[in-house]
């Protein structure tokens, strides 16, 4: 009638295993939507969404700026000097081919302009430094730290950035700027945010 | 080295050396606190009121952290974290369904004090902790309703907080003091929101730790309600009738909570509104401060306190002040000291004076809180009120069992009259009922002495299962 | 203990019953409310039917603040169906289903600014009546009355201060209300009943008879309509059905999931009972 104190403690165990093993994915399966709310929600994805840029008002030379996901994302017309400009930095600057994986250049922006369009080219206006916005386009010799050639300035600590936002070498800033995903909806109708195919 | 010594290996070891309190305490509350054999069902209780404030507790700090405190933005807060926030609903739902839960389980527990006598002396003051939990429940409840800020939270909150505007003298500033304002608005609100989410919490896990101290300085009782403790064994000094908590009531109660959550997780899937009792439907309109709703009604868990003060009449205080001289004599026959009879009587002279003498005479509206208050704190002298030779309802002459019925059936008809907008018949049943409520526990003294008791066996009853 | 649990229950149930007579009707609906057809809250296509109908016809006045447009994905819309057969105007398919028009114009406007949609189902249900039947009769319950402000009435909120938004769709229609009250004549003091007749032509004019009646009745209403085209009435009957479906929808977006989730919760809840069971019994079977 009364099982062996070895038989008693085998039911015992396998009692335990089998409750404990189901009891601790059931907790597991339990805990999935507390973690889950701490994911954006449908509030911050719907703010996050990608933006529509209309470039046709744009003028050569001019820089456009609209909001993504809280930050400001530039879309310069580059004048055919500026173009020009960048084979003589290419030399100058700190990661010409944008080999660098902290921000990954996207595949269609991985050219000498860093763009799909050489026209216009599109980047996130804060400093890989600490963050700060770089000012420009400024004009060849027009400030001091920028030289001879056309690019961005970053105020707070001096680092410059060629018009293909690559930065020069030795400065504080260690990465190029962001390229953000984007493509094309049409000629002068640019979606940032989104580079799906569909 | 001042190191301590220890029995254990390894990690273990390392850390019992320096907190040897981890392990000491752990044998003392779970692997060798020896609760009585016999507990049965109606022992469920405490550990899933444990549960309850777990999962309210987890799921509030999770709600903390995308609700927002303001009159402008609440109501849209909740809708956020039901439609926007990943999983929120869930969680929403876990802490709406966990409230009522905490509620029917707290009442449960109580109710097993009231079967087994587990409030009597050694453990008054584990009832009175226990008591002080109920309170601390209940505002905390009252605090968190108000958040959601729909008709029901406002309109809700506008009357409880007129029912201490009621009080003679300093009602109606003790009123605004509360509100932060002349009418409930965005100061009370916020008020509530920090009463709710973490001073009250403080206080119920305070008390709560304070409970179970208490319990288990003087041990569990038990349905057959004599002490284990009476009856040692000779070799190890632990009581006959003792088993280990930990681990026979361990998985005692996980079985129980598992089935405790197919309840609660039916409830929470299949109808979180609960036919409007646990969410109510008024509350899915936001509050408005120009036109309340068509009938305020509390939760459902404070129903029947509510019907108590509705109850409360101006033709009611003359049925209660007669009741009051009529105690009064009762109490007074049955005391010896001449300084307690003069007490007695000068005690029911003043309320008799201030219930009906006209000019001198209080309204019926504070008196309806009166009572109300005094049905919920007549609990804490249930160790005192009942004098019955017998612990356990199981040795106690066949009719004190139908007495406690006779109060569940006063309490869950007061408490479904007060879902119900007033009403004549209604009203006159409920004073019925909250003479009855009263009487149960006041003549207590009396009745619970009376009738042919069973001699209580110094061994638990049990059969193996 | 079955014996307590038995006779506790007996005694509410006899209470309850024995006071339920006295809550039958409703207050806010003195009619009986239609039943909105449950089936439709499953079907896509209705609720699809139903968002479009809101869209048109409910979205300019009353707002669905707290109700994004990408969530009609739920319903079987994709983003491109919703862009562009729901959304008018320039609004982003993230956006929140806000209105132009503000509560202040409409107070002004008329009278009382129309409430946000966003969970009337719930909002409108009461213990007595479901929010659903609640709506899917009030928006058939509209009858021409030449003496209100708007020129139109309704049978389930009488005076209402909203137009017949939908009339077009309905047709024209005839109504007539029947009530038994109770009339006290003055002289003698005593209460007798009398049965009132009001008949509302299509153009809103009534015609009132009262006929005395022999004996005390309960007071009570009675309405029937009376289509000019019943096939008109009863393809809105079923419009309606599709639009209170979308209204009960948006209420509590996530009402589907929530049940397909919770019967394998359950599934699991049970299947992990019988192991705690199981090991509740491998220890306390050696305690004698």
């Amino acid at each position: 009638m009364t099982e062996s104190n070895d038989a008693v403690d085998d039911s015992r165990r396998a009692a335990l295993l089998m409750t404990g093993v189901v009891g601790g994915a059931g907790c597991v399966a339990a805990a999935v939507p507390f973690v889950a709310s701490l994911t954006p929600s449908e509030r911050a994805k719907a703010a996050g969404a990608p933006v529509v840029a209309d470039l046709s008002q744009l003028a050569l030379g001019e820089k456009m700026t609209v909001e993504w996901r809280g930050k400001p994302v530039w879309v310069l017309r580059r004048t055919p000097e500026m173009l020009a400009s960048l084979k003589k930095t290419e030399g100058e600057v700190a990661d010409p081919a944008s080999k660098r994986t902290a921000f990954p250049t996207p595949a269609y922006a991985m050219n000498e302009y860093r763009s799909i369009k050489p026209e216009y080219f599109i980047a996130i206006g804060i400093c890989s430094h600490l963050g700060c916005n770089p000012l420009g386009p400024l004009a060849a010799g027009a400030a001091a730290p920028l030289g001879n050639d056309p690019g961005f300035l970053c105020p707070c600590h001096g680092s410059t950035f060629d018009v293909a936002g690559r930065v020069f070498k030795n400065k504080p800033a260690p990465d190029n700027l962001e390229v953000p995903p984007h493509k094309y909806l049409s000629d002068t109708v640019v979606l940032i945010g989104d580079d799906s195919k569909a | 080295m001042g190191l301590h010594k220890t029995e254990y290996k390894g990690l273990l070891g390392w850390f019992d050396a320096r907190m040897p309190t981890l392990m000491s305490e752990y044998k003392k509350h779970l692997a060798e606190y020896y609760a009585p054999k016999n507990l049965n069902f109606w022992y469920i209780f405490g550990g899933l009121a444990i549960t309850a404030l777990v999962m309210q507790i987890a799921t509030g700090i999770f709600l903390t952290m995308n609700y927002k405190p303001d009159a402008a933005s609440a109501f849209a807060s909740v809708e956020y974290i039901m439609r926007e926030v990943q999983g929120g609903w869930f969680i929403r739902y876990m802490h709406s369904t966990g409230a009522s839960f905490f509620f029917i389980v707290v009442y449960l527990h109580m109710f097993r004090g009231l079967l087994y006598g587990s409030y009597r002396k050694p453990r008054e003051l584990v009832w009175i902790f226990g008591c002080l939990i109920f309170l601390s429940l209940m505002g905390e409840a009252f605090f968190g309703y108000l958040l959601p800020w729909g008709q029901m939270s406002y309109w809700g909150a506008q009357v409880i907080v007129n029912l201490f505007g009621a009080i003679p003298v300093i009602g109606p500033d003790l009123a605004v003091l509360i509100r932060g304002d002349y009418v409930i608005g965005d100061a009370t609100l916020n008020r509530f929101f920090a009463f709710h989410v973490i001073a009250i919490p403080l206080v119920l896990l305070g008390l709560v730790v304070a409970h179970i101290l208490a319990l288990h300085d003087v041990g569990s009782n038990n349905p057959d309600g004599m002490e284990i403790k009476d009856t040692l064994d000779p070799k190890t000094g632990r009581p006959l009738d003792g088993i280990p908590f930990h681990p026979y009531y361990t998985v005692h109660d996980i079985y129980w909570l598992s089935l405790f959550l197919i309840a609660f997780f039916a409830v929470l899937f299949l109808a979180p509104e609960m036919g409007g009792y646990f969410l109510e439907w008024n509350n899915f309109i936001p509050a408005d401060p120009f036109q309340g709703p068509l009938h305020i009604a509390p939760v459902w868990y404070f129903t029947p306190y509510y019907s108590i003060l509705r109850a409360t009449t101006e033709y009611f205080m003359w049925v209660l002040a007669a009741f009051t001289v009529a105690y009064a004599l009762l109490v007074f026959l049955s005391l010896k000291n001449s300084a307690a009879r003069i007490a007695t009587l000068g005690i029911a002279l003043v309320l008799v004076v201030f219930m009906v003498v006209p000019g001198l005479k209080l309204d019926p509206k504070f008196w309806g809180v009166v009572l109300m208050g005094v049905s919920v704190l007549i609990f804490f002298g249930l160790p005192w009120l009942d004098q019955s030779p017998a612990r356990s309802i199981r040795y106690r002459p066949g009719w004190h069992f139908w007495c406690l019925i006779a109060f569940v059936v006063i309490f869950l008809v007061l408490g479904y009259f007060g879902t119900q907008p007033p009403e004549d018949t209604r009203n006159l049943m409920s004073q019925v009922l909250t003479f009855l409520y009263l009487a149960f526990f006041l003549l207590m003294p009396w009745w619970s002495r009376m009738g042919e008791f069973k001699p209580v066996p110094a061994r638990v009853t049990f059969a193996a299962h | 203990m079955k014996k307590l649990i038995a006779s506790v229950a007996a005694s509410v149930a006899l209470v309850i019953f024995a006071s339920i007579g006295s809550n039958a009707r409703a207050s806010g609906a003195e009619i009986h409310l239609d039943h909105w057809p449950e089936a439709r809250a499953h079907d896509l296509a209705a609720l699809q039917n139903g968002a479009r109908l809101f869209a048109n016809y409910c979205l300019n006045c009353h707002s669905a603040n707290l109700m994004r447009w990408n969530r009609l994905q739920d319903i079987g819309l994709d983003e491109r169906q919703i862009k562009d057969f729901l959304i008018f105007g320039n609004q982003k398919v993230g956006d929140l289903m806000t209105v132009s028009l503000r509560p202040r114009d409409a107070k002004a406007w008329f009278g009382k600014a129309p409430p946000d949609l966003s969970v009337i189902t719930r909002a409108r249900t009461s213990f007595e009546y479901k929010g659903t039947d609640y709506l899917y009769t009030l928006l058939r319950g509209y009858y021409r009355d030449a003496s209100s402000p708007t020129g139109w009435n309704n049978v389930a909120y009488p005076s209402i201060a909203m137009p017949h938004i939908l009339w077009e769709r309905q047709g024209p229609r005839e109504l007539t209300i029947e009530r038994v009250l109770h009339v006290e004549d003055e002289k003698t003091k005593t209460s007798s009943s009398v049965r009132q007749l009001s008949v509302f032509d299509d153009a809103g004019n009534a015609t009132v008879t009262r006929t005395p009646l022999k004996g005390h009745f309960d007071e009570s209403t009675e309405v029937s309509f009376k289509p000019a085209d019943t096939a008109a009435a009863r393809q809105f009957d079923s419009d309606v059905a599709d639009l209170v479906a979308y209204l009960n929808f948006m209420t509590d977006p996530s009402g589907a999931t929530r049940v397909r989730i919770g019967v394998w919760v359950l599934v699991f809840l049970s299947f992990f009972t019988v192991l705690a069971w199981w090991l509740n019994r491998t220890y306390w079977k050696d305690i004698k």
